[in-house]
């Protein structure tokens, strides 16, 4: 594994509904696919990713239905819903306006003061 | 900036979609809360088996990647952490967890409770007796005393009556023609009017002639009243149509039908012959009405019309919000112009008093009761008391548990929490049964003593006592259950668990003798009121009333009122039937007594004073006597003793002018130098008045002559002192009605039929009333009589439950003690104490707890002898009676530390030191 990056809370449900809306998935695969993505360099607690998966399902952004996996075993797969693509779009705005406005602030330098 | 101005642009439809997107949510979540807790098993299994695919999805990755198979399973395990855990954590994540827990703290709280049946029993039982009886006597007192008539809109039901201007103390009657009594329902004060007259007919067409009691009454009677029928229907407007002639229908009282039909429900479409006519049954009324208790009951309701009887008495309905006042001064206006129309219906001089009908109830009971209700609440509070001892007892017993608990990571809030539940489910368990039983309870006094209500009450559970008993119970139990769990929430785990611990702190110790002894004061009160209560009874049932009422009964005989209207020939007439009378084998003497001293006074009572005149006397003194018209055989078929002088004889009983025995209470207090025979007096009451039913002697209201002094009886009820009183030949007055007293050597009932057979002989219709009563009962009748062991039974059984209560709470702690304690007594006892030592160990310390409560028990009776003498007239504190509680009180307190104790003095000392 490469540097690991400390996970701000919340950011994993968004993380997770971005998996989800690659293609459905089953939570093992998710996890693995997360982790994929960000280069092996996110490590994700098992124990907090299906609580933050129950959560979200909870609130109706992601959907479960039970499917068959790989190995013909018997999974539960989940696939993005309609509000959980709003969400996703939302959220994904605001973590971008949010770092922008951080990285300008951490960027200044003396001279614009 | 641009975002700026793109966030602005859309602002609204990003509001109205950030709504639907709440509400989106909104939904999603209920479902899935609606799902994790119906579909629970199967929520939980999938759960599992996505969890479990999780840990063998790794496994197999693991293996891929080159780990051992047993390895491999043994890291994915690990790395997860334990599926049950994960179940929880998905409902934590859901939201649902506090509900979970609080599910398994129910269960875990009703498993306990079930474990300790009898504490958790007793305290159930102590709090639903303090809420039913609570409930239950404020129900009753609320209802069948304050609010005794089923009619609706009681309180706003009046008996207008007028006060003659020459006698005041006693309001009067009038009757009114139909006309009259029309123009008067359109009175703007009155909502609605129901006019009434009570007739004495016979019900003829059977061999004996027997009397009925009819109440002719308006056809709008059934929706003034509000009360519906119990079979059949009740009299209707379309009865006496107007143009149509009159239905011949009748409605039978309750009583009347239980005593002549015996209440068999085929009577209804019977015909009744009520002097010479027939009349059909159309219904019967319920029990609880009676009309009307305030001047005699009513067998039959008959529907009035003119035709049947001339005149009416009315009733009235005020409108909501009318004072009394109003009521008066309108009415006012009405009959004096009534009075100008028929002027004998009204005294010369009056003015118009409306009588609410529920006030003769409301004083006679009223400061009893209100001691009864705050003995029921002191009862309440040793109920509590008694549940907050338990509970307490029996949480300073769970320490070790609690201490356990806390020990594996029980945080501070769900050991609190679980103490909670189970106090909760103790509260409501005795809530509920506390409703219930009030309900029940509430209908015993009733059962018991029928007569001490009046006849139309019914009782309705009074739900803000029932509220209020209720709230107070839950928030003891609350307090008294809590209050382990906040002291032992943080207990010295180590020691607890090691036994060592210096069991109870001193703090829970006082307060549980706190309690003890609070409950024992308490407890003593109560004993000291009911022993008041019964002591005041028992004067009462020693009372000598001044005459021998063994063997007399009391016969009423109406007379006809056209017959008869010559003084002179109704004088012979009743003596001819005393005579007659007199001569029936096993008759030993029959005396003439009529009732009251005024006619048709509307509240009728003995007792009722006229002012009457000394000749020679100041005139400025206003004197007043209860004035009896009576035979010359009344003082010796009664056994009154003459003090001095002479009774009159027959001579002049017939003319029943100028003659006059007092009793002995006017001679002193008028003649105290004991010079009263020979002084004249006179009473203005007894002048002839003019009205159509009396016949007065011709002197009737001028000077007699005092001719004797009897000794006193008593004559103002029980326990009143004797008013004075005079005594005049019942010749001098007479009206419709009169009495005649016969003593006979065995019981007079059995000798009823014969003497109405020799009654009959001299008038075949003369009717004597079904309802005969012995002399002895009417002593038994009386309303301080009836009170009092009303109030003696009532107050006997609190005190009787709050010494059970306590009892059981006394023993429960001793039992409590003894359990904390084993070991150290079964070291005593392997030491080699004696058992009977042992014994008085674990008493010693209740016992402390409960000699000071027995003394200041003993201290606030003292205290509030004078108050209960204030609040309970006919109770008697005497010292006689604090001791006989006391050591009832002690013999039971003994009794209860004793029977726990005896139980630790039996064990072996073998198991003790063994068992932890």
């Amino acid at each position: 594994m490469g540097k690991q990056v400390d996970l701000l809370q919340g950011t994993l449900e968004i993380l997770i509904l971005k998996a989800i809306s690659l293609g459905p998935l089953h939570g093992y695969g998710m996890l693995l696919r997360i982790q994929q993505i960000s280069g092996e360099r996110l490590e994700i607690p098992q124990g907090s990713f299906y609580i933050a998966l129950y959560r979200i399902e909870h609130k109706g952004w992601i959907k479960g239905e039970w499917g068959e996996s790989e190995n013909k075993r018997r999974a539960k797969f989940y696939r993005l819903t309609p509000a959980g693509a709003r969400r996703l779009k939302s959220e994904t705005e605001k973590w971008s306006q949010m770092t922008d406005v951080v990285n300008t602030v951490l960027c200044a330098t003396p001279e614009q003061i | 900036m641009v975002a700026d101005d793109r966030r602005r642009q859309h602002g609204p439809v990003r509001n109205a979609g950030a709504d639907m997107i709440f509400f989106a949510q909104l939904r999603s979540q209920l479902g899935s809360w609606w799902s994790a807790l119906v579909h629970r098993t199967r929520v939980d299994n999938d759960i599992e088996a996505e969890l479990q695919f999780h840990i063998d999805a790794h496994t197999q990755h693991l293996i891929e990647t080159g780990v051992s198979p047993t390895e491999a399973a043994r890291r994915a395990r690990v790395e997860f952490g334990r599926v049950d855990v994960q179940k929880e954590k998905y409902r934590s994540a859901i939201g649902l967890q506090p509900l979970h827990e609080i599910g398994g703290d129910i269960r875990y709280g009703l498993r306990s409770l079930y474990k300790k049946p009898v504490v958790s029993l007793v305290a159930v039982f102590s709090l639903a007796l303090g809420i039913g009886a609570t409930t239950a006597i404020f129900s009753l007192i609320y209802t069948a005393l304050l609010h005794p008539f089923p009619y609706s809109g009681a309180d706003r039901i009046v008996n207008p009556a007028v006060i003659n201007e020459e006698h005041p103390e006693v309001p009067t009657w009038f009757a009114l023609t139909p006309p009259q009594f029309e123009s008067l329902g359109k009175a703007k004060s009155i909502e609605s009017i129901v006019g009434f007259t009570l007739v004495g007919l016979t019900a003829t067409g059977e061999d004996l002639v027997e009397d009925v009691r009819a109440a002719y009454i308006t056809s709008n009677a059934s929706g003034f009243f509000g009360v519906p029928v119990k079979i059949g229907r009740n009299i209707q407007p379309f009865d006496v149509a107007k143009g149509m002639p009159p239905s011949n229908v009748v409605v039978l009282d309750y009583k009347y039908w239980q005593r002549k039909y015996d209440r068999d429900p085929k009577v209804l479409g019977q015909s009744l012959q009520l002097n010479h006519e027939n009349y059909t049954v159309i219904g019967v009324m319920p029990q609880r009405f009676a009309f009307t208790q305030t001047v005699g009951n009513a067998d039959v309701y008959i529907p009035w019309t003119p035709a049947r009887v001339s005149h009416l008495f009315p009733w009235i309905k005020l409108k909501p919000g009318v004072s009394l006042a109003t009521a008066n001064a309108e009415l006012q206006s009405f009959l004096n112009q009534f009075k100008r129309e028929t002027p004998k219906h009204f005294p010369a001089a009056f003015r118009v008093s409306v009588q609410p009908i529920i006030e003769p109830y409301v004083h006679r009971t009223g400061r009893t009761l209100a001691l009864l209700f705050a003995s029921v609440i002191v009862l309440l509070l040793i109920g509590c008391a008694n549940c907050s001892i338990l509970l307490f007892a029996s949480g300073e017993s769970r320490q070790h548990e609690l201490a356990i608990r806390s020990a594996i990571g029980a945080s501070r809030f769900r050991i609190v929490r679980q103490l909670l539940i189970e106090s909760l489910a103790i509260s409501c368990a005795g809530a509920a049964i506390g409703v219930v039983a009030s309900f029940w309870l509430a209908e015993l006094p009733l059962r018991l003593m029928p007569d001490a209500f009046a006849q139309e009450a019914a009782i309705t559970i009074n739900l803000p006592i029932l509220a209020f008993s209720v709230a107070l119970a839950l928030f003891t139990g609350l307090l008294f259950g809590l209050s382990p769990a906040l002291r032992l929430s943080r207990p010295n785990v180590s020691q607890i668990i090691q036994g060592t611990a210096r069991a109870a702190a001193g703090t829970s110790k006082r307060m549980l003798n706190l309690l003890i002894g609070g409950q024992i004061a308490l407890t003593f009160v109560l004993l000291g009121l009911a022993g008041a209560a019964i002591a005041g009874f028992m004067k009462i049932t020693s009372i000598q009333p001044g005459y021998d009422p063994h063997n007399v009964m009391a016969v009423d005989i109406p007379l006809k009122q056209d017959t008869k209207k010559n003084q002179v020939e109704r004088a012979t007439y009743i003596d001819q039937l005393r005579k007659r009378a007199a001569a029936v084998p096993g008759v030993l003497s029959v005396a003439v007594a009529s009732d009251a001293s005024l006619p048709s006074p509307p509240f009728a009572g003995m007792g009722t004073q006229a002012p009457f005149e000394i000749l020679g006397g100041q005139s400025q003194q206003d004197l007043h006597a209860a004035i009896y018209l009576v035979g010359a055989e009344y003082f010796a078929t009664l056994k009154i003793p003459l003090v001095k002088g002479r009774i009159w004889d027959q001579t002049e009983n017939r003319r029943g002018d100028f003659v006059a025995v007092v009793n002995q209470t006017l001679a002193q207090r008028y003649w105290p130098k004991g010079d009263a025979i020979g002084h004249q007096i006179r009473a203005a009451s007894l002048k002839d008045d003019g009205t159509p039913l009396s016949a007065a002697s011709p002197h009737s209201g001028e000077w007699r002559q005092v001719v004797g002094v009897v000794a006193d009886s008593r004559n103002n009820g029980l326990e009143q002192p004797t008013a004075p009183a005079i005594f005049v030949p019942y010749t001098t007055f007479m009206w419709d009605n009169t009495q005649l007293l016969i003593r006979t050597a065995g019981s007079p009932l059995a000798s009823l039929k014969t003497i109405r057979t020799a009654l009959h002989s001299i008038n075949p219709e003369q009717r004597t009333m079904t309802e005969v009563f012995e002399l002895e009962e009417g002593l038994q009748r009386q309303p301080i009589w009836i009170q009092q062991r009303l109030f003696s039974i009532l107050f006997s059984f609190f005190a009787f439950l709050a010494l059970a209560l306590s009892s059981v709470g006394l023993a429960s702690t001793v039992a409590f003690a003894v359990t904390r304690r084993m070991k150290e007594l079964g070291i005593r006892m392997a030491l080699g104490a004696q058992r009977s030592h042992v014994v008085w160990i674990v008493v010693r310390a209740t016992l402390g707890t409960v000699a000071c409560g027995i003394a200041v028990g003993l201290l606030l009776n003292l205290s509030l002898v004078k108050v209960i003498q204030h609040w309970s007239p006919g109770s008697v504190s005497a010292p006689w009676v604090f001791g006989t509680m006391t050591l009832l009180l002690l013999v039971c307190a003994t009794i209860a530390c004793l029977l726990p104790a005896r139980q630790a003095a039996s064990l072996d000392p073998m198991k003790t030191l063994r068992c932890d």
